[in-house]
């Protein structure tokens, strides 16, 4: 027939089966998060970095092979004090332990980055298809409950995927090159696996949590507010709880130095050159033990749980083992001096299961949100 | 068969939605219709799988609907009454979208989309965000995404709400046209008897959850036999005086005359006595009832 | 229907024009309403709105003159006694019960309060919301919220109603119930203005529509008349009869007849004609001739779907 029907024609194509629905929803909340130009500018930003990361592999790498290339730039961190001297001499004995703080590094920077990328992509996922009512037109098609939510996490997790997950895989495998020695995989992998199962924490913890506000407000603007607030201002509750804390404990113990100092009048100056001394010395050592105190007091203390990204920081450095790392690495100090420099070093000792269950916590609390904000059409209108 | 309907029983707390109803619909273009709170969406939920009913079986297109939801929604389109958007997309994303949604792969839905687009009259507007578009445009989205996976029974709730009647009467020329020139099975629920009427064959009423009654809408429109609906152009009384004289029942209905011929004449009878009177008829048809009239007769039956 | 012989206009407006910033709402309209029942008709963006807001006082012309029962609109308190508006908006006290929503605006309006109450009694029975009175109205239905917002539009028995998309969401039932009020009301004397897209609901309440595209007056009138003034579009006149083919062949002898289908299916034929007032007043004569009798004649043209299509799409 030489003229052709413009109407409507029917289609006999092929549907594809259930397993891979999420992904149309993934592919689709991904195209429009990219839509905006902050955002991708912000994605842009948190892939930087990575690029350092890189570079602090490759040059450790050089540095191990004690390569011409690095010499001024290791010599220049170590007058810096960044490095110590023991270290440099051998650094293969210390190869795990740097890494482990490289990578430490780079995720907690991440982690911040994470969050903000999430401010800017999160709030939209699920309380714009509630202001636009989408979801009868989502849940008439062959789509179940549980594909929509799957796809929605699935945009979180493309984002920070990206993020973290790609560039602790590619510098690992940058890092391996450059050290051209396969001895680091039976060292290392270990961290690798660690990295990614780190992600893969913050995926699903921040990715539940930003899911389920998202769904319970129909202006992403109060989603945006209140995760800023469970973000930042947990931070600073929690950083205030642990500051007076600190303070009073401060308080309490040098109380004692004081009254030492009354009884100063009427001595020659030769013993009171040595008094001086004898109290300040008195003092460093008070000072590091309270140091010592403190960590062995961290160990109970609950404060830093309040913190959405403390508590996250935790699992990290449990996964990664940073803490072991910086004993290893006290060990290049100088004796009177280990205690402290661990001290200084790593973060609060209280148990990880503790964040642990806050965060499975906050999980399940996001699940049960989320099955009853989006809710299937069987109820009476 | 379209779907069936045995026994089916749905509450929701103390409200009875559905009352064991039963139900055969044959395939084609059929009407629901009821008052509010008569179960119509209630139906179309269960046929949908969106509902879980607490007695009965039903089957749609031959599939379970307890048990096959998932290939049900494959085969069927749903344009809902409520307003809906996927937001922050243009129009070809939008219905690019609703076919990858059914299973569809993202080449096949963006050449279907636009073909559907062509289709339903949204030319260079598919370009446009969805949330610039008119209420008629918004409709003709929601029925292009309704069959872009070309499904074999398509629902159109309340479709024509609020629309100009410019924009209705192509709503009602698409959904006349899938029906009678491309087979496609439909189930049109409104309260604008007159829409349901230019495009539906059969109709199905239902009231308080119960099947009031269900048919051919022609068969259910009595013909009364010797009563007619008559127009004339001027005042009708004396002519109604005249026809009372020679037998007929005469009665005033709004502007226009109902005549009851007696037996053994016919319509001729008028038009004698229009001749003699010198009056122009305007209008003369048998007098049938109006789908109006066997609904409101269905319901105070129940 | 029986027409009150008042023939003062209602709604008057002279030369009104209105536009927001550079976007024209209404053009230069000279209009009057007169009482009982008027169809207020348009496309989308025709301006329908902004006359029913310029004629109840919530807008102020950008040129011309608007008056209602002979005073000016415009910050104009006391005219409201006499002016109801159901808007098409759902906007209500959602707290508030039916019964205490329909009290509030009898208040409002200046009733006192035993007056008030008998009032809301008679007009919340009349659209038979008197089951569901004591409910709050965040619970009620669509058709239920339009019934209580025309309540509250006439329980101050006002001389002028003005009535924006009355029936929309309502089923078959209510809307039957409601064209009847309405009718009621334009029986009793008071001017009554339908807005509305449906255009068969508006054909069954009243005959006499204004019509407006663009912002500007299109047509207004009786729906037959207009049709008979629209000499562009033939009219279209059915014939229903046994013997089709010759009562084809005797009416092209006509010089008035522009041309003639068949219609086998329905054993008739549709005829155009320019002359339909000609045509008709030979019909009796035709159809009593030999074998040419007429069973039906009908013409769907005089419809008000027919009038709009030929005066909106040209």
């Amino acid at each position: 027939m030489p003229i052709f029907d413009q109407g409507y024609q029917h289609w006999k194509g092929h549907l594809s089966g259930h397993a891979w629905r999420w992904l149309a929803v993934t592919r689709h909340g991904v195209r429009i998060g990219m839509q905006g130009r902050v955002f991708r500018a912000v994605l842009l930003v948190s892939l930087l970095p990575a690029v350092c990361l890189a570079t602090a592999l490759c040059l450790w790498g050089l540095a191990e092979r004690k390569s011409d290339l690095v010499t001024t730039i290791v010599q220049f961190l170590v007058s810096a004090q960044i490095l110590s001297p023991g270290v440099v001499d051998d650094p293969r004995h210390y190869r795990l332990e740097i890494w482990t703080l490289c990578y430490n590094f780079f995720l907690s920077v991440e982690l911040t980055l994470s969050m903000i990328l999430i401010v800017l992509v999160g709030p939209n996922l699920i309380s714009q298809d509630l202001r636009f009512n989408a979801l009868p037109l989502y849940l008439s098609r062959p789509l179940r409950r549980i594909d929509y939510l799957a796809g929605k996490l699935g945009v979180i997790a493309a984002f920070l995927g990206l993020s973290i997950i790609v560039p602790c895989l590619l510098t690992y495998a940058l890092g391996l090159m450059f050290s051209l020695d396969f001895s680091i995989v039976t060292d290392t992998y270990r961290l690798l696996l660690a990295s990614v199962a780190y992600g893969v924490v913050i995926i699903l913890s921040a990715g539940m949590l930003i899911l389920a506000l998202s769904s319970l407000s129909r202006n992403s603007r109060y989603v945006a507010l209140f995760w800023l607030s469970i973000w930042i201002v947990s931070n600073i509750v929690s950083g205030v709880l642990e500051t007076t804390q600190q303070v009073q404990r401060r308080n309490a113990h040098f109380r004692q130095v004081h009254l030492a100092q009354q009884t100063q009048a009427g001595l020659s100056r030769e013993e009171r050159r040595r008094r001086m001394d004898a109290l300040r010395a008195e003092q460093e050592a008070q000072m590091a033990e309270f140091e010592t105190q403190q960590l062995e007091a961290s160990k109970s203390d609950w404060r830093p749980l309040v913190s959405y990204t403390a508590n996250l920081s935790r699992i990290g450095r449990q996964l990664l083992g940073t803490d072991a790392c910086w004993e290893k690495l006290s060990e290049v100090q100088p004796s009177p001096m280990r205690k402290r420099f661990v001290a200084q070093w790593s973060g609060p000792r209280y148990p990880w299961y503790w964040s642990a269950g806050v965060l499975a916590g906050l999980f399940g609390l996001s699940a049960c949100i989320l099955s009853l904000s989006v809710r299937s059409l069987d109820r009476l209108r | 068969m379209l779907f069936q309907f045995e026994g089916v029983t749905k509450t929701y707390g103390s409200v009875v939605a559905l009352d064991n109803l039963s139900v055969t619909a044959p395939a084609g273009a059929i009407g629901l219709l009821g008052p509010n709170g008569s179960g119509k969406t209630t139906m179309i939920r269960s046929l949908l799988g969106l509902t879980r009913v607490d007695r009965g079986s039903g089957q749609v297109l031959g599939m379970d609907f307890k048990h096959r939801q998932l290939d049900i929604r494959r085969a069927v389109g749903f344009v809902p009454e409520d307003e809906c958007l996927f937001p922050h997309v243009v129009g070809v994303e939008f219905v690019t979208y609703a076919g990858e949604l059914v299973g569809m792969s993202t080449k096949d839905a963006m050449q279907r989309s636009h073909e559907v687009l062509d289709y339903v009259g949204l030319g260079e507007a598919r370009y446009r965000k969805v949330e610039s578009y008119s209420t008629g445009m918004k409709q003709r989205l929601k029925l292009a995404s309704a069959i872009v996976h070309d499904p074999q029974l398509l629902i159109l709730d309340e479709p024509t709400n609020g629309m100009d009647p410019r924009g209705r009467e192509d709503l009602l020329e698409l959904a006349r046209d899938l029906v009678h020139n491309k087979g496609m099975s439909l189930l049109f629920s409104s309260h604008l008897l007159p829409d349901v009427e230019s495009v539906c064959e059969e109709i199905i009423v239902l009231g308080k959850g119960k099947l009031l009654t269900e048919g051919n809408i022609q068969q259910l429109k009595q013909l009364h036999n010797r009563s007619f609906e008559v127009r004339l152009k001027a005042d009708a009384r004396p002519f109604a005086e005249r026809l009372s004289a020679l037998g007929c029942g005469a009665q005033m209905r709004d502007d226009s005359l109902l005549v009851q011929i007696p037996e053994g004449r016919t319509q001729q009878l008028l038009w004698e006595v229009a001749a003699q009177e010198r009056v122009q008829i305007r209008n003369l048809r048998p007098q049938r009832s109006t789908l109006e009239e066997v609904f409101l007769k269905a319901l105070e039956q129940a | 229907m029986t027409r009150i012989p008042d023939t003062r206009p209602i709604v008057d407006f002279h030369e009104v024009s209105k536009w927001y910033g550079n976007v024209i709402g209404i053009n230069k309209l000279t209009l009057r309403v007169p009482a009982g029942v008027t169809g207020l008709l348009g496309p989308n963006g025709a301006g329908k709105s902004t006359f029913l807001q310029l004629a109840t006082g919530q807008l102020y012309p950008s040129q011309g003159r608007v008056r209602v029962l002979g005073q000016s609109v415009w910050n104009n308190s006391s005219i409201n006694r006499q002016i109801g508006l159901c808007p098409e908006q759902d906007a209500f006290y959602e707290w508030m019960t039916g019964w205490d929503f329909v009290y509030t605006s009898a208040r409002l309006a200046g009733l006192s309060r035993s007056a008030a109450r008998d009032a809301t009694e008679r007009t919340i029975e009349s659209v038979g919301m008197t089951q569901h009175q004591g409910r709050a109205v965040r619970g009620y239905s669509k058709g239920m919220r339009q019934r209580t917002k025309l309540a509250q539009a006439f329980v101050h028995d006002p001389r002028v109603l003005f009535l924006d998309e009355p029936l929309t969401g309502t089923d078959p039932v209510a809307r039957h119930d409601l064209m009847t009020i309405i009718q009621r009301l334009g029986n009793e004397g008071k001017s009554v203005l339908v807005s509305s897209h449906v255009l068969h609901e508006v054909q069954s309440l009243t005959p006499n529509i204004i019509l407006l595209n663009h912002g500007r007056l299109v047509a207004e009138g009786n729906v037959r008349d207009i049709r008979d003034l629209i000499d562009k579009h033939p009219h279209h006149i059915v014939l229903i009869c046994d013997e089709y083919r010759r009562l084809a062949g005797r009416i092209l002898e006509w010089d008035d007849v522009e041309g003639v289908r068949v219609l086998a299916r329905e054993k008739g034929l549709m005829v155009e004609t320019h002359k339909p007032d000609a045509f008709y007043s030979r019909l009796p004569t035709l159809s009593l001739e030999d074998g040419m009798a007429i069973k039906e004649v009908y013409s769907d043209d005089d419809s008000l779907e027919s009038v709009f299509k030929y005066l909106v799409n040209k």
